[in-house]
């Protein structure tokens, strides 16, 4: 009997209470760990009941703001890692001191998808203005990670060839063989700009301008918790980001057109440093079209770089073999639009993407 | 509403038991209607109307059927019950199914009503119509409250997945019920349980045949590791649905039958089907098997019989030919082991248990695809008839993955740990119990708040 007491208080006091904090106490409505807003209470109408929209955004919310949810998250993900003996928890793993996810599945609709846009762009804006059309693929950290420890893997070789064969009216330059796994962030995507600048004196040589190898590391003051670290929710040590600098770098113009209209702005982005996402310091992170002017460019060659995130990092780096680097991201404008910004003639270009984004490229507009 | 859920656990759960508590006990049954009608309209808010309409009529249908018990008008009023609840699962459920079939036989295109298949209908479409037959045979009285007869149909502890609760079995507790810690600390104890099986064993082992299904390089050996997860996905995912319910009865004062028994240790598929969802076997024998005749009549009817009743439980199942052909393929294993070797496969320990974990594998992979096509394929698949090469590289990685999950899900699918029950780890368990169910609740409360993969198996039925 006395058990039985027992049982019901503690469970009435657990379920009461826990009830009790969710109600009053809910999570912030910013999930630092996962750099994301997180569902707010939605909005109560006649409509919304009877359409059932406040009942499924109720329960997002209810799950998303549950009082210590980060706490919660990491019992989840160390119990399916350690007791349940799982090597991944919600598709991540961590191994060789890396976190990364798995992506085993090749997408022939997605890399078609690509094919089509690049395709579009040759034949709008470069045939007929200019030879120097380059093509290269950044893998994903798996390359050099999934399959050493275990895990399904695309077949990367396999992957990058075919997208070779499906652009081969461009030259396609290897960045592979340069890549080793400390290129890239422990906790992030995305690889280090202080590792890759070998690859970027290679990019330059394909092209044919020399591209400075000699840089400032700076260190930027604040942990780099990357996109990994909060969604594997495992205590994981944080990256630090260098940024590099240099004269040629100091000195270039950077203008963004983030809505059409030019505007003023930094190599590196300080303030994006301190928001959610800290690698969206390089070349402000998410823009459709920025352009770097070197005025003290040995040459008079341009370049427009087709690319997506792993390119803010990249494209400093080549900014002294060229008078000028227009960069394009079209995810966020639309290819019909690309001619507005960019003047083809006689200019080197380049599509460097990640196999990431090659395989799920719908964004690509 | 689902009971794997922050919103049921925290919210709806607490502010519900809370006014049952509190309110007096004429007032018990109708606290349960309201919250039950919430519970209800929480995941089908115009369908509650549905659900309230076949209640009532079925309300009105069994005052007359008792009104007239014993002469003709019974038969009409009892017969307008099962066409008007049936007529509803009918077109809710299977009209599409009807449609494209007729379609597909005639060339025609007639338009699909594609209609939103009301959650938990096929549950107390059969609820109801236990009663309404029940009050026909004389065997219970028509109930006078509508609030009463309201509470048990839309009793949201068996509403949305069973098991399938007869008027007859709780007839008395509607009227009254005992409350007790012994009653309520085992409902707590039996619902933390199920909660767990849900969600740590079926949501987890649920992830691997989503990875399965989701990657193209499949192998005959992936193809076996999907079954055998999938029948212990949905093994614990259903019978720690039922086990839920039976908990939160108890805690609301109900005592609901059981509904599964370890059905992976039967020695026979007849034994299989006596442990495994014992509520829908048990109405498919009482409401259709016995009242057709059942074993009592020559063999061309009894096996006219055996297949009508499994055909229907293979089509309550869901509206697709893979459901009826899973149902017919039980009828085929049933009707041999009757006529031919039951005695034989339930003599040899290990044949038995063999046998029935292979046809039943083979069963799940019908059970578990999404159409027919897809169900040949699946079994083809795990008989490497699709050309596939025995191992591939993500097989590999799923039983490194969920080999340990696996095993206990396997050790946990068997009353194993009854051997270990001796008079000193009994007194063990008495002393961890709580810790145990405590650490229970919370890691489960972990994955759902880590919006971890947690599906709703129960859409179609």
């Amino acid at each position: 009997m006395k058990k039985n007491i027992i049982t019901t208080v503690v469970f009435a006091l657990l379920v009461f209470g826990i009830s009790v904090l969710c109600v009053f106490c809910p999570s912030p409505g910013f999930s630092e760990s996962e750099r994301r807003e997180l569902a707010s209470f939605p909005e109560i109408s006649v409509q919304s009941i009877s359409d059932g929209s406040f009942m499924s955004q109720f329960e997002t919310y209810a799950t998303e703001r549950f009082p210590f949810r980060d706490l919660f998250r990491s019992i989840k993900a160390n119990f399916a890692t350690k007791v349940f003996m799982k090597k991944d928890n919600n598709g991540l793993f961590a191994a060789d001191g890396h976190i990364s996810k798995i992506d085993n599945e090749k997408n022939p609709a997605m890399m078609k998808h690509a094919e089509e846009r690049f395709l579009y762009l040759y034949e709008t804006y470069i045939k007929g203005k200019t030879d120097s059309v380059y093509f290269s693929v950044i893998p994903d950290k798996n390359f050099l990670l999934a399959r050493e420890n275990g895990y399904p893997s695309l077949n990367y070789e396999e992957f990058i060839d075919e997208m070779k064969q499906k652009v081969s009216y461009m030259k396609y330059i290897d960045v592979t063989s340069l890549l080793d796994i400390d290129d890239f962030y422990t906790t992030d995507t995305h690889w280090r700009q202080e590792k890759i600048t070998d690859i970027a004196v290679k990019i330059g040589n394909e092209m044919g301008t020399d591209v400075m190898a000699t840089y400032k590391e700076n260190v930027l003051d604040k942990p780099f918790y990357g996109v990994y670290s909060g969604q594997i929710a495992m205590n994981f040590p944080p990256d630090e980001i260098v940024y590099l600098t240099n004269e040629t770098l100091d000195n270039a113009t950077v203008t963004y057109y983030g809505n059409g209209i030019p505007e003023k702005g930094e190599m590196y982005n300080m303030k994006k440093a301190s928001g959610k996402d800290p690698y969206e310091m390089f070349l402000s992170g998410t823009m459709p079209v920025l352009t770097i002017e070197n005025d003290n460019a040995k040459t008079d060659k341009e370049l427009i770089m087709f690319r997506d995130s792993y390119g803010s990092s990249l494209a400093p780096l080549l900014v002294s073999g060229y008078s000028k680097i227009t960069v394009l991201d079209t995810r966020y404008i639309k290819s019909e639009a690309v001619g507005s910004f960019a003047d083809f003639n006689n200019a080197d270009v380049l599509f460097i993407y990640s196999t990431t984004l090659l395989n799920n490229s719908l964004a690509i507009r | 509403m689902v009971f794997s859920s922050i919103p049921f656990l925290y919210y709806f759960l607490p502010v519900v038991i809370l006014f049952y508590l509190v309110v007096p006990k004429k007032l018990k049954n109708a606290v349960l209607l309201l919250s039950s009608i919430v519970f209800y309209a929480w995941g089908e808010p115009k369908y509650v109307f549905l659900m309230l309409g076949t209640v009532l009529a079925n309300y009105i249908l069994g005052i007359l059927i008792e009104k007239h018990r014993g002469n003709s008008l019974a038969k009409v009023y009892m017969t307008m019950s099962l066409m008007f609840s049936l007529g509803a699962l009918g077109y809710f459920k299977y009209a599409d199914f009807f449609i494209e079939n007729f379609n597909r036989a005639t060339g025609l295109s007639v338009q699909l009503l594609n209609i939103a298949l009301p959650i938990g209908i096929s549950f107390y479409t059969f609820q109801i119509l236990s009663y309404t037959i029940d009050v026909y045979r004389g065997n219970v009285s028509a109930q006078k409250n509508f609030i009463t007869l309201a509470t048990y149909v839309a009793l949201f502890p068996q509403l949305i997945a069973g098991p399938i609760v007869r008027y007859i079995d709780i007839e008395k507790e509607l009227k009254h019920r005992t409350h007790s810690f012994e009653k309520i600390s085992a409902g707590i104890s039996r619902f933390v349980t199920g909660l767990s099986k849900k969600v740590l064993l079926a949501n987890t082992l649920g992830e691997l045949c989503a990875f399965f299904q989701g990657t193209t390089d499949k192998s005959v050996l992936f193809y076996w590791l999907y079954v055998v997860a999938y029948m212990l996905q949905v093994y614990f995912d259903f019978s720690g649905y039922s086990d839920m319910a039976i908990g939160l009865g108890k805690i609301l004062g109900f005592e609901f039958l059981e509904n599964f028994n370890y059905p992976f240790i039967s020695k026979s598929i007849t034994e299989f089907w006596r442990r495994w969802h014992i509520s829908l076997g048990s109405w498919f024998r009482d409401y259709v098997y016995i009242p057709m005749g059942g074993n009592r009549v020559n063999k061309v009817r009894m096996l006219v019989n055996i297949f009508v009743v499994w055909f229907l439980t293979g089509f309550w199942h869901g509206a697709e030919w893979n459901f009826i052909v899973w149902g017919l393929y039980f009828g085929v294993l049933l009707t041999l082991e009757k006529f031919f070797y039951r005695s034989y496969v339930e003599k040899s320990k290990v044949f038995g248990h063999i046998y029935v974990l292979f046809l039943t594998a083979v069963s799940f992979a019908i059970f578990g695809a999404g159409s027919m096509k897809e169900a040949v394929s699946y079994v083809g698949g795990m008989f490497g008839v699709n050309g596939l090469p025995l191992v591939s590289q993500s097989f590999i990685y799923t039983v490194k993955n969920y080999w340990l999950v696996l095993v206990i899900g396997i050790i946990a699918s068997t009353p194993v740990w009854k051997l270990a029950l001796t008079p000193k780890t009994e007194k063990v368990w008495a002393v961890v119990k709580i810790p145990v169910l405590v650490v229970l609740l919370l890691l489960t409360t972990g994955f759902l708040a880590d919006g971890a993969f947690n599906p709703f198996l129960y859409f179609r039925f």
